[in-house]
């Protein structure tokens, strides 16, 4: 892992100097806070928007906070993450696009080294993206509505960064392996339209990472079925170890595509 | 000399299409050598299986001590940097990535920059940076680890007139104690810091040698001889059944294969009645040999 240290401090500088620390946890903390509040405001908002009917009753449904915070999770993943995968799904077709990849790999450095450090640092932002989503969501829910178990709460919200780890591993192994993009193309399919086919036959495949953010919040819930939890889990963590080798060797290989 | 790098019958095709097409050549230890010929001649490619970037077809790139990577500095032609790194956290990154020790690296960044003139400026970012700026930058992160092979691609070629003459400087000083191989098509640059000269065409070393020997080769002796006025000129043109050709007062003779030759040559001069102001040999520039070899079928 030859200059592993030095990639990494070169990484970590450009994403926080790019603001990516700040605005991207800005926004998964907005929408975190969106559900809570506005499903415990809708009937104000409605009265205030006016035009209901005289007499109009409507039943909202009792919402228990595992149920908001369920609502905000839906909103990490689809908004949420296509704000931290479009961000970082050039990180390095873009870097070998515009030429300045070529003055790091004429040098004796480790594509594994160089993968890695950027997938570190991805991760930390996601980490503390995610992190700002589920304090503002928790904040307000346990405001407005009521308290969690901080033990499953804390399960859950790892649960849910393996997840994301899947994620950002898949979209760094496409930036690795196309042109940016193709590459955008690849990890959107992969990972949105994997989400919809989870939808729709999700009820007889219970083993896979697009489970795990659902598995999550049923955790909290208490009704997970454990043995499918942690093979879900199992899986995750394969495919994403296998998605940062593909990687790092079409990172390699693609090495001669920077422009010189 | 010592040889320090040997390339050998070094080939790079392209979806079938020949770009570099088995060259040869050694680069002796403290020497530099200019990579010259026209637009597409294969250039760049030849630099980038140097830098073992590009894989080469066929052949190989061998350099006798040591790691290829690890010993070489690398100008790409229109070098690009991290934006949002200053000129010190780039050098100093570069320094590290060749294994200079942390605390030796940014001593070194510093006196580098330093010595390629941006000592105020070592802590702006780069996205600030002027084209000139950039091409000293570039200068400082190949020069850094003092790599024993330099490979610049078209090191002046994007800079005025002041910033080429202030580069070319720098590179002199090199010359010292690095190897140097870059390529030009400014054929003045080349004259002025050159041991060795090799001419690709169409992918193909066409001609290869020291710059004496190549100007030897292509050396054909032509004369020009400066008479008094245009007529006098002109008259001993007619006099000497057109040896050459006129221009104002000047008459410019090419001989090719020997003829005319001297003999006839100052036959016709001795019997020319008028005084003659100056009768000179002309020696080929590296331009005029530079015409003919792309030329040449």
């Amino acid at each position: 892992m030859r200059g592993f240290n030095v990639l990494l401090q070169k990484e970590f500088r450009e994403a926080w100097r790019s603001w990516k620390f700040l605005w991207i946890p800005l926004v998964f903390a907005l929408l975190g806070m969106s559900d809570p509040l506005t499903n415990y405001y809708m009937m104000d908002i409605l009265n205030a928007v006016g035009n209901i009917p005289e007499g109009f009753e409507m039943l909202l449904p009792e919402l228990m906070p595992v149920d908001l915070l369920q609502a905000s999770i839906g909103q990490f993943q689809t908004i949420g993450l296509l704000v931290l995968m479009a961000t970082f799904v050039g990180n390095i077709s873009k870097e070998r696009a515009s030429g300045m990849a070529t003055l790091l790999y004429v040098r004796p450095i480790s594509f594994g080294a160089y993968f890695m450090s950027k997938f570190i640092v991805m991760s930390t932002v996601g980490f503390v993206s995610i992190l700002a989503g589920f304090a503002a969501s928790i904040y307000y829910t346990v405001v407005l509505y009521g308290t969690f178990e901080i033990g499953s709460l804390v399960a859950s919200f790892f649960t849910y960064f393996s997840w994301l780890l899947f994620v950002l591993a898949v979209t760094l192994m496409m930036s690795a392996t196309f042109k940016t993009i193709v590459a955008t193309s690849c990890a959107f399919i992969v990972i949105f339209m994997g989400q919809m086919i989870n939808a729709i036959v999700g009820t007889f495949w219970t083993v896979s990472p697009w489970k795990l953010p659902l598995y999550g919040v049923q955790l909290i819930r208490g009704t997970m079925e454990m043995s499918d939890f942690w093979w879900s889990l199992m899986m995750t963590i394969i495919l994403t170890i296998v998605c940062i080798s593909i990687g790092t060797f079409t990172m390699k290989k693609n090495a001669s595509m920077t422009k010189i | 000399m010592t040889t320090l790098l040997q390339v050998t019958s070094l080939t790079k095709q392209f979806a079938g299409k020949v770009v570099v097409d088995g060259i040869d050549f050694t680069l002796a230890e403290n020497t530099s050598t200019a990579l010259i010929g026209p637009n597409g001649a294969g250039k760049t490619t030849t630099l980038s299986m140097l830098t073992g970037l590009l894989k080469p077809t066929y052949g190989s790139v061998k350099m006798m001590e040591g790691d290829l990577r690890a010993n070489i500095g690398f100008l790409p032609q229109f070098p690009q940097f991290h934006p949002w790194l200053s000129a010190l956290e780039f050098t100093e990154m570069a320094a590290k990535l060749n294994g200079v020790p942390a605390k030796k690296a940014k001593v070194e960044a510093q006196k580098t920059l330093e010595f390629v003139g941006l000592g105020n400026d070592v802590n702006k970012k780069i996205a600030t940076f002027s084209g000139g700026m950039k091409q000293r930058l570039g200068i400082s992160q190949a020069i850094v680890h003092k790599p024993k092979l330099l490979l610049l691609d078209e090191p002046v070629s994007a800079l005025d007139p002041v910033g080429r003459r202030e580069v070319l400087d720098l590179l002199k000083d090199l010359q010292q104690e690095t190897t140097i191989l870059y390529s030009t098509h400014i054929l003045n640059d080349a004259e002025e810091m050159t041991d060795q000269l090799l001419f690709l065409r169409d992918g193909k070393l066409v001609e290869y040698g020291t710059l004496h020997e190549v100007r030897e080769r292509f050396d054909e002796p032509n004369y020009v001889v400066e008479f008094n006025t245009e007529k006098e000129a002109e008259q001993f043109i007619l006099q000497s059944e057109h040896i050459g050709k006129a221009k104002g007062r000047y008459v410019y003779i090419e001989i090719i294969d020997e003829k005319p030759s001297m003999q006839e040559l100052l036959h016709h001069l001795s019997k020319f009645p008028y005084k003659i102001r100056k009768v000179a040999r002309q020696t080929a520039s590296l331009e005029e040999i530079f015409m003919k070899v792309a030329r040449k079928i």
